[in-house]
Order: C-alpha cells, then structure tokens, then sequence
C-alpha cells in the first residue's frame, strides 16, 4: 500500500536557468569529488549535465523509470553499468609511463579496448542541420527531492524518506538491503546501487551545507550562475520568485505526477534559417520538443522570459532579468543564516 | 524426512510501499515451484536441513554490476506459535530465519514482526551452510546450532530466490504455509 508521506516544514529546492549552462560539467566534478569517490560509485553521478537531444545519462533514462506518462506506476528497469550508465574505462597508464622518447617509441594515453558508451558521450551532438536549424542545449540533472518520491514510495523496508525540516529525500543506508526497487522506480533515474556496499545512493542536496546555510556544492561551483537554492515556501527568495512569482521555472517531466522541487528555466534559442540563410522566426530548439520536457508550461515560461528580456533591452526594468542575470551571486541563494561569500 | 513442497509466488500485493504491488502485479508464478526438503535433528549436532532445487541459471556473483541479484534461500521460524508465515510475523509476534546467500560464505540470522520489519545481522557461531550446484540443482545444506525457536515449535517456512529473474525482497518462491519438520 502507498505509504503516507508527511509534509515537510519547508521544501528546500533549485531552479537552474539553461539560458546560462556552459556546460562545463564544473557542479558534476564539485559533486563527485565531494560525495561519490568510492569504488562502487565510481559510476555514478549524482549531479550531471548531459546534452539535449541526447541520450542522457544513463542512457534513454526517461524511457526506463516507474512512471507513465500519466504519472502511474509502471515497472522500471535497472540501468546496467556497461550499456546504460557506462563502466568507468581503464587507461594505459603504464604504458604511457614506460615511453622511451630516445628511441622515439610513443604510446599516447587511450582507453583499453574500444569504449563504445559513458556518461556525456553524446556530448555537444545534439540534432538538425547546420546552418539551418542545427541545435542543442545543456540539461543539469540532480535529484528533484520530489513531494512524492517514486523512491520513497518503492522501498518495501521503508529505508527512503524526506526530512521532516527540510523536505530532502535521504537513504538510510542502515536499512536498505540493496533492492532496488528505487533505482527501478524513480523515473529520473537519480538513484544509484553502490555495487560494494551493496546498498542505495543518491543525492543528499549536500545536507550538511544546507544545515550551516550554505549552498550544495554544485550551486555554489557554477560559473555560469545559473543555479538557485532555497526554501520553495520563502516569498523573499529566489525560488518562489521564479517558480510561483514570475511562473518561469518549471520542473522537468511534470507528467510523472511527482511533485519535482527542481526547477528549470528552459532555454530560448536563436531562430533557423532558411535555405537562403534568412531567419524564419521559428526558434531553433523546437517548442514541441520542450513541451515534452517540461509540459505546457513551458509556452508560457519562455513567452514571459522573451517579454521580460525584450523589456530590458529598451531599458525599461525587469525584476526578472535582474534575477537571472545574477549581478550578486550571493543573491541566488537564499538558506537559513546570512553566509556571504566572496564574489 | 524428506519433503516435496509445492512453492508459491509471496503475493506482491501485500508488499509495503505503491511500487512493489502494481509493478509487480503479474509475478502471480513462483519463479521455482517446487522444493525438496530433509530436515534432520540430532541432539549433538543441532538441525541439519537440505534444500534441493532446480535452478538453471544461477548466480553467485553480483560484484561490480548494478543490476545482478544472487541466488538466495532461507529458513523461517516462528518464535512464537501463531506467528503468521505469509507476512514474516507481525508486531509481538515475531519469526526468526537462517538466510543464505549465493555470493557469499556466512549466513545472515533475520529477525521480522511483519512485512519491511526485518532485521539482518551476522548469524550466531554454530549456523553454516554447504551449497553445490550441478546440472542445473542447487544443493544447500544448512548446519543450525542451535535454533531454540525450530526446537521448540518444529516449524518452518521456506523461501527461495532467484537472481536469474531479478528474485528480491518480497519477490521470491515461498512455501505455502509453515513446514512441520518435528
């Protein structure tokens, strides 16, 4: 039976704005570096950025997780570590060391064997014709800390569950067995299995920075600026200035039915060509395909961000532009305590 | 003695949580359906009990993968008499069982009051188990000493699971009742 999942005090959340991600997989590294160095997560990435259109990572995700789209339940499928997620590859490191550069023999550092997928290996692909309509964006994807986790809600030993203080989705490690079923069930799939320790791993949203007011490291390492945090019920903080205020961020795949409390800015993009190189006034990321990322929200994000952005370049104000521009980055957080960090 | 037992598929509509029910809702077949059972109690040596069963693509290794589960089996209890088998006990109510896992030597004691309860820990000096698998037969035996629960009631429950059709959790092959081994 469906477990009855408490509300949370407040819900911490993110909003990350697309228009700005480089892709510089600069938050994936900070992630990584700070939570998911052991062997038996080596594979994983509780933060990545992958391009889009694309496969993702792992691969074809949203066609794999426990939902329809519907938002009912459905049986998920477990991504395999060589054809889905990508086995980390292994280098000719020692070969490369025992180059003899006197006799001019040099071996170049490469992959053992022939890698033929792993994370962000359609990286900068994307899709159409260049010059004509030729186009790609990069998609930030962490755990969303979901209202109803699919998760949660897959856990027959009840080892998942959201903060009461804060509303994140936590493993109790303790607990689990190693199941799972919340890899199979979250249609993000942004739950892993630690292969050594046999147990679930996931997305903490860096819950002891969090604690001391301080933004999860992939926010706070961004250059690009294009990250949010803060509590979703603050009226005073960049969260629901964007997502209830101004209404332009909204979460990906609403259709799961989980109440997401990542949020997106979705990307605007340069108008196609036509055979004669004329613009044609239709945006190059077709909206049709953004609708089937975010719903039909997105018309309206991007109509009122272009609106906004149009205000500004007359020189009129535009509360929103100021906040996605991001002039003090210190402003795209909003926690508990006043930590100000150097700009 | 020895025993055929006919298996069952654990119903997963009673499993904890929304996933589990509706996204297993088909797995009505036990993924084995039958058993043999010996079950031997010699006053020294405390309980020997043999499973037999056909498995024809075990697994025994689930290292450095993510989507591999290990063949398993266990031995259930109740600690005490009415103890229902179906749900592992229930509060105040609790069972005991010796789990055995392919992908790995010592055994797990267990230890539920129902569904999602359950407690795994190192099992106690004296519980082993022996398995063998050839020709498509898995062969386990199990040394228990002692078992106070097993010597107190002569009831077992018996569940098999098979990491071949990804058998975990409340997924698996169980008896349909408890087993008299008196």
């Amino acid at each position: 039976m469906k477990y009855a999942i408490e509300k949370p005090a407040r819900q911490v959340a993110m909003v990350m704005d697309l228009n700005k991600c480089l892709g510089c997989q600069t938050c994936t590294v900070a992630c990584k570096k700070m939570w998911n160095t052991d062997g038996g997560t080596d594979y994983s990435y509780w933060n990545n950025v992958e391009t889009l259109p694309g496969k993702g990572f792992p691969k074809q995700w949203d066609e794999i997780g426990g939902r329809t789209d519907q938002g009912a339940v459905k049986r998920g499928k477990i991504p395999n570590l060589d054809s889905e997620y990508g086995r980390a590859w292994s280098f000719n490191h020692k070969a490369v060391i025992a180059t003899d550069a006197a006799s001019g023999k040099k071996e170049w550092l490469k992959p053992k064997g022939k890698p033929d997928w792993g994370p962000n290996w359609d990286e900068d692909e994307g899709t159409g014709t260049y010059p004509e309509d030729n186009h790609y964006f990069y998609m930030p994807r962490l755990c969303n800390h979901c209202t109803e986790p699919a998760c949660l809600d897959a856990c027959p030993r009840q080892s998942i569950y959201k903060r009461e203080q804060d509303g994140i989705v936590l493993v109790d490690q303790d607990k689990c067995h190693g199941y799972r079923f919340c890899v199979e069930a979250c249609p993000y799939k942004k739950v892993y299995y630690d292969y050594q320790r046999q147990v679930a791993a996931k997305c903490i949203f860096c819950m002891p920075r969090i604690e001391e007011g301080v933004a999860p490291a992939c926010a706070r390492q961004c250059p690009g600026r294009l990250r949010f945090v803060g509590y979703r019920e603050d009226q005073e903080g960049p969260i629901w200035k964007l997502v209830d205020k101004w209404k332009v961020a909204i979460p990906l795949h609403p259709e799961y039915g989980l109440g997401a409390n990542v949020f997106y800015v979705p990307p605007m993009s340069p108008e196609k060509f036509d055979s004669q190189g004329n613009g044609t006034g239709e945006p190059r990321i077709p909206t049709a395909y953004l609708e089937q990322l975010f719903g039909p929200d997105v018309h309206k994000a991007l109509a009122t961000v272009n609106a906004e952005r149009d205000k500004r370049k007359r020189g009129e104000p535009s509360e929103l532009m100021d906040i996605l521009v991001a002039y003090d980055w210190n402003e795209n957080f909003k926690l508990d305590g006043a930590v100000r960090e150097v700009i | 003695m020895k025993q055929t037992l006919q298996l069952i598929a654990a119903p997963t509509v009673m499993q904890p949580g929304g996933y589990v029910p509706e996204a297993y809702k088909d797995r009505t077949q036990a993924s084995t359906p039958t058993v043999e059972l010996t079950a031997e109690k010699a006053a020294a040596r405390g309980w020997r009990i043999e499973l037999q069963w056909a498995c024809p693509q075990p697994v025994s290794s689930i290292a450095n993968e993510t989507d591999l589960f290990p063949d398993a089996a266990a031995l259930m209890v109740p600690v005490v008499a009415d103890a229902p088998w179906i749900t592992m006990g229930q509060e105040d109510k609790p069972v005991e069982a010796a789990l055995w896992r392919a992908d790995r030597e010592a055994l797990y004691q267990l230890q539920a009051e129902g569904l999602g309860t359950m407690h795994r820990n190192d099992a106690p000096a004296g519980w082993s188990a022996q398995s063998q698998w050839a020709d498509g037969v898995y062969r386990l035996v199990f040394q228990l000493k002692p078992w106070a629960a097993l010597d107190q009631h002569g009831l077992l429950g018996i569940a098999l699971w098979r990491g071949a059709e990804s058998d975990r959790g409340g997924l698996k092959s169980v008896s349909s009742g408890w087993v008299s081994v008196s």
